[in-house]
């Protein structure tokens, strides 16, 4: 039997690339409906900003930041998002992949999976309404924190970034995990993500020691907004937890992602022995 | 050598039993409880290369469980599935490119996109060569006429269309063996009868290895002459089509239309008449008591008859007699003689 040659790296790139521009086709189909989406997703999120806007301008601080402080911390969580969801669209809608049955057709391609989940979907709109509110918070946001800008700060920026994206597309995984179980976790994965996150869009010692624990330990949106932004402009408030948390993030991130992958692994092989 | 090699092959799956009522779901919630149902039992099969095997049974019989323990979908509970030397569940990658899947509910076609878009895909993946890659295009072009629609998105094609793409687009990178599940599902009759004609010609230009599960015994008459048949997770049956139309189709019906209208018709012992209208009587015997010559030459002497038909039973019929235990088909004896009745006196069929 004559071995089958691995990929070259070079071959999985043009085949990223044909997933992408095919995704991108896709979207172009409907612009005015994608552009829509977006606008949306846009508008939804900057209502939050609004009001966080007015209330801040009215009080100045809460707990001692400003609102271009807060905004900086915000801008993480939109900006992260939007990376996650432009490298892991698939993660996010993987659930949806096993019940239509196209993670059979991924079977039986000689490809990765996870590859191939990873490459098939790219979700413009979103990217685009996430992107663009933490674009828009970021600009306005960072002259007035004052960050130097050096190889160092940059570094540690790009890698927030980075992390705390990929600690979002951990905790999708899991949740995509039960898909192969046959259990559907969207709606619970929903409750479970979009409230902490909406917790991280402030800083997390305004809270409870709980929920400050949950955000750390559990679903760990701090590493994806609080400890970034607190690197950059150090509240006092960093005091209340050990400094070795600012630059966790890449780790935390990496560690979550091998985590969930075995678990992943589990899954698949689960479901390959029990069926759908 | 064979290419598939099927030896006891068995799978179990795991069923969440569900209680009725709410307080049932509840306690299942809590509380979950499980059954084991075979899904496949013991199946054993070999297929040779260039074979055209039809695979079929009724719903739930087993079916796309043994193709998707085949492409590696599925790892089996028990047995062994060998297909060119390599194990699906533990070689899914390796035996991937040997293997194209036609899954006719399912599509692999870009939604929103032109077909070609797909094919580039595809072409990508498979890491086609650019000469092979033309090679084939050119043959869907010529024998599925992909070239009318290959620039329209798949949202605006029909049925039958999108079915031949779907053909070509498991085609395309000269698999050894492909397993269509259901790949004429909901089709009308002149595009199966194109997807069959494709069918059959790649078969026989590239000796491809083929196997299909469908529910249309024409399927299988047109294109396979062997067929294995699979009910309750177990092979009920494995042979030529042709012999089990000769075990099993031994009833014969002649269809007369009499001048005038008989109330009390003497028949040979042997024929009984199923079924009458006007003028039009059914008449039914079997093959091996009674010959069909005897029953025309008895009938023409002795009534003006103005139409005759002779009716040899349909594959489907037989099928569902088997299905329904209506036919044990390892006591029945097989036919003595190949008679090819239809041409009998010239009748019009």
């Amino acid at each position: 039997m004559e071995q089958i040659k691995a990929y070259k790296k070079i071959e999985l790139l043009k085949i990223l690339f044909v997933f992408f521009k095919m995704n991108l086709k896709s979207m172009l189909e409907y612009k005015f409906d994608r552009f829509f989406i977006a606008l949306a997703i846009f508008v939804r999120e900057m209502v939050s900003i609004v009001v966080m806007f007015l209330i801040l301008t009215r009080f100045v601080t809460i707990g001692g930041w400003t609102m271009h402080e807060m905004f900086f911390l915000y801008s993480f969580l939109f900006l992260s998002y939007s990376i996650f969801v432009f490298f892991f669209t698939g993660i996010r809608d993987f659930d949806d992949m096993v019940y239509q049955g196209t993670l059979d057709r991924y079977l039986i391609r000689p490809l990765g999976l996870m590859f191939q989940v990873v490459a098939a979907r790219v979700d413009f709109a979103a990217i685009l309404g996430h992107g663009t509110v933490g674009i828009l918070l970021f600009t306005y946001s960072c002259k007035a924190v004052g960050i130097v800008w050096d190889f160092k700060s940059v570094t540690y920026y790009i890698s927030a970034l980075i992390g705390g994206a990929i600690i979002q597309a951990a905790l999708f995984m899991i949740s995509s995990c039960f898909s192969f179980w046959t259990i559907r976790t969207v709606n619970l994965r929903n409750l479970i993500f979009f409230n902490c996150r909406r917790f991280a869009g402030y800083p997390i010692s305004f809270y409870p020691g709980l929920v400050q624990k949950l955000l750390i330990f559990v679903v760990p949106f701090a590493f994806v907004s609080y400890f970034p932004a607190q690197y950059f402009i150090r509240k006092p408030d960093l005091d209340m937890f050990w400094n070795g948390y600012l630059y966790l993030t890449p780790l935390v991130g990496a560690a979550m992602f091998v985590l969930v992958y075995i678990f992943w692994r589990a899954g698949l092989k689960r479901y390959s022995s029990a069926g759908n | 050598m064979p290419i598939i090699e099927v030896s006891n092959l068995t799978k179990d799956y795991k069923l969440n039993v569900r209680k009725k009522g709410l307080l049932g779901s509840i306690q299942s919630l809590i509380i979950p409880e499980y059954k084991m149902k075979r899904a496949v039992e013991k199946i054993s099969f070999t297929i040779e290369k260039g074979d055209m095997v039809g695979f079929i049974g009724p719903n739930g019989a087993g079916k796309s469980t043994t193709v998707k323990m085949l492409t590696g979908i599925l790892t089996p509970t028990d047995g062994e599935i060998n297909i060119l030397g390599m194990s699906p569940s533990k070689q899914r990658k390796k035996i991937a490119t040997k293997i194209g899947v036609v899954f006719g509910q399912r599509t692999q076609l870009w939604w929103d996109l032109p077909v070609s878009d797909t094919f580039d895909l595809l072409k990508s993946i498979y890491r086609i060569s650019d000469s092979a890659y033309k090679k084939n295009m050119e043959m869907f072009n010529e024998l599925l006429g992909l070239k009318e629609f290959i620039t329209q998105p798949v949202r605006q094609l029909s049925l039958g269309q999108r079915m031949r793409a779907d053909i070509a687009a498991s085609l395309v990178h000269n698999p050894d063996i492909i397993l269509f599940d259901e790949p004429t599902i909901g089709l009308d009759v002149i595009a199966k009868e194109k997807i069959r004609e494709f069918i059959k010609v790649v078969n026989k230009e590239k000796n491809t290895t083929m196997l299909f599960t469908t529910h249309d015994m024409m399927d299988i008459e047109k294109t396979c002459k062997r067929m294995i048949i699979i009910d309750h997770g177990t092979i009920i049956y494995d042979g030529t089509v042709n012999e089990i139309k000769e075990k099993h189709g031994k009833k014969r019906t002649i269809v007369a239309e009499f001048a005038q209208n008989i109330n009390n018709i003497i028949l040979p012992e042997g024929v009984e008449i199923t079924e009458e209208a006007d003028n039009k009587k059914h008449m039914q015997f079997n093959r091996d008591e009674v010959q069909v010559s005897e029953v025309i030459s008895y009938l023409t002497s002795k009534y003006n008859i103005l139409d005759l038909t002779i009716k040899e039973p349909e594959i489907e019929s037989i099928i569902r007699e088997i299905y329904e235990g209506g036919i044990d088909y390892d006591k029945t004896v097989s036919g003595d003689s190949e008679e090819v009745i239809s041409e009998q006196l010239g009748v019009s069929r």
